[in-house]
């Protein structure tokens, strides 16, 4: 058997980082009023350039999906769409 | 390279207090105004007067067509899997803001991949997992393969191809709104999945808030060589000839916020279940002696029929002068006992007008699989879950790499990317029987990628 029984609680502690993180970050930005942060039309130049875009090179972002699929547990988060291969 | 865990700690305390410290400042920026705004600048045709057509980085693609071309060559060290992976797409953007996407994608798999089983001091003697054969027929002459005393055991001669087509169509709904659908599917030799999924968004808030939801499904086919062998089973002993199938339902909602001039944030929850069959139909995992550690058989490795994986995303982009940050975090938890965590950070850095380099780094860590064993003891019952593959063991992983760009036009770019993947296996074996005590017997590996691509939009 495994020598040493795993113990959830050593990453629980970062999980609940980015939780609190989150949270910190919803309730900033939505919970106390959109209307508070945002810019002006004439302030969008920034905004506007393409590699202000979330996913700036679609064919290396679904690429490295693959591969890290192909390694580790984890997926998704980014986006739902999947497609498998049978790599699990 | 090999980072070390303070180092991967020093990362992650850094990536954490990068994103802290752009969290202080919300609302320091804080504007309001009543006045209509548009999310996408106007398309332009032409660089505004007076300055090179490679400085104007804000155009729409509409009214475009936009081809990517790329080539991943992956490879994993000591001589395991090598993939090269040719990628096409194609997308028109109609005048109406609409686009119709499509992708081709081929996968050439060759290499070798670990059977499951721990090493040993002898030579052992392995079952190859059947390398001919049709789905449904089954295969009583199996090949074996001696492999030498104490290295990992590694299927050789692993080979396979893979292709993909993906489809997809997005459309403005309304004012304020989009409507997307996606279908696609993917064959390998013993592994076929389709898959399709529909998505919405919804700006608000002037525009600078954007709602998102989406929901996928997706039904993939495993029909290995020599079928499927039976759970805990001896190796080699047991095929079932029937295909197997699994179901995967998901969906993401989520929420993109414009900070102020320089940030754009989003956050997304993303959940989805699978069921069906899905372990690993060629691996093993050794049954080994309590004193010596030396394997006594080999059983197939069993896995639960369903999973529920949920996950919360944090990204953002960041722009400071002319440099732009990706930073995301992401925090995940399956009923199979994995918590992982997902740090990156890259930034593109302008070196001249026309090229650019974007250096990233990407921590990567996880718990183990409650039923993740590296082996099982002879005599000790065996459980009904039990898997040695190295995805569901506790590790950590760094990545480095480093892209570079180059415009050939105001609408081309080619681009160049090296990663370099390093894991560190978590999981402790020193109180591990004889030969096996203190052994790394993690089966991951590091891996080096390189991906070349261009892409071009034109009327």
């Amino acid at each position: 058997m495994k020598t040493e029984k795993h113990s959830p609680r050593s990453t629980t502690p970062a999980l609940k980082t980015i939780m609190v993180v989150s949270l910190v970050f919803v309730s900033s930005a939505f919970m106390t009023g959109c209307a508070s942060v945002g810019v002006d039309p004439w302030d969008r130049d920034i905004m506007a350039k393409r590699e202000m875009k979330p996913v700036t090179h679609p064919l290396v972002a679904s690429v490295d999906d693959h591969i890290y699929f192909s390694k580790e547990a984890s997926t998704g988060g980014k986006s739902s769409s999947g497609g498998g291969c049978g790599c699990n | 390279m090999q980072l070390d865990p303070k180092k991967s700690k020093r990362i992650a305390g850094t990536l954490g207090l990068l994103t802290a410290s752009l969290l202080a400042g919300v609302g320091a920026t804080a504007q309001s105004s009543d006045e209509p705004i548009t999310t996408k600048p106007a398309p332009v045709s032409q660089a505004p007067q007076g300055t090179n057509e490679f400085d104007d980085d804000t155009y729409t693609d509409e009214g475009l067509i936009r081809i990517d071309g790329a080539v991943l060559v992956y490879q994993e060290d000591g001589g395991r899997v090598r993939a090269i992976e040719p990628v096409v797409g194609v997308t028109y953007n109609f005048e109406d803001d609409s686009s119709l996407s499509l992708k081709l994608t081929a996968d050439i798999l060759t290499g070798a991949s670990p059977y499951g089983a721990t090493p040993w001091q002898n030579t052992q003697t392995l079952v190859d997992p059947p390398s001919t054969g049709s789905s449904g027929s089954s295969s009583n002459t199996s090949s074996t393969t001696d492999v030498p005393p104490d290295v990992l055991p590694l299927a050789q001669g692993f080979n396979d191809q893979r292709y993909a087509v993906d489809a997809s169509y997005t459309s403005p709904w309304g004012e304020d709104s989009t409507v997307s659908i996606n279908a696609g599917l993917s064959k390998e030799t013993d592994y076929k999945s389709f898959y399709g999924g529909i998505g919405y968004s919804r700006e608000f808030n002037q525009k600078n808030t954007t709602f998102s939801a989406s929901a996928n499904v997706e039904y993939d086919i495993s029909s290995p060589r020599g079928g499927h062998p039976r759970p805990l089973a001896v190796a080699g002993s047991r095929y079932d000839n029937d295909d197997d199938h699994k179901t995967v339902i998901g969906g993401l909602i989520g929420f993109s916020q414009v900070m102020n001039r320089h940030w754009l944030a989003q956050l997304n929850y993303n959940v989805s279940t699978s069921s069906g069959y899905q372990s690993d139909p060629y691996r093993v995992i050794s049954v080994v002696d309590s004193v010596t550690g030396g394997p006594v058989r080999y059983l197939n490795e069993s896995r639960p029929d369903s999973r529920l994986r949920q996950s919360v995303y944090f990204g953002n982009k960041v722009a400071i002068g002319s440099t732009v940050s990706d930073i995301s975090a992401r925090a995940y938890h399956d009923d199979w006992g994995i918590n992982s965590v997902t740090l990156n950070l890259d930034t593109r850095v302008p070196v001249t007008n026309r090229f650019y380099l974007k250096p990233g780094v990407r921590y990567y860590s996880q718990s183990a699989a409650d039923f993740f064993n590296y082996y099982l003891i002879d005599g000790e019952a065996v459980p009904e879950f039990t898997s040695p593959d190295s995805r569901l063991d506790k590790f950590s992983a760094v990545t480095a790499s480093l892209m570079a760009g180059y415009k050939t036009s105001k609408t081309g770019e080619v681009y160049a990317r090296v990663s370099r993947y390093e894991p560190s296996a978590k999981t402790s074996t020193a109180n591990a029987p004889g030969y096996l005590a203190g052994r790394d017997l993690f089966s991951g590996t590091a891996s080096t990628s390189v991906i070349v691509g261009y892409t071009y939009a034109f009327k």
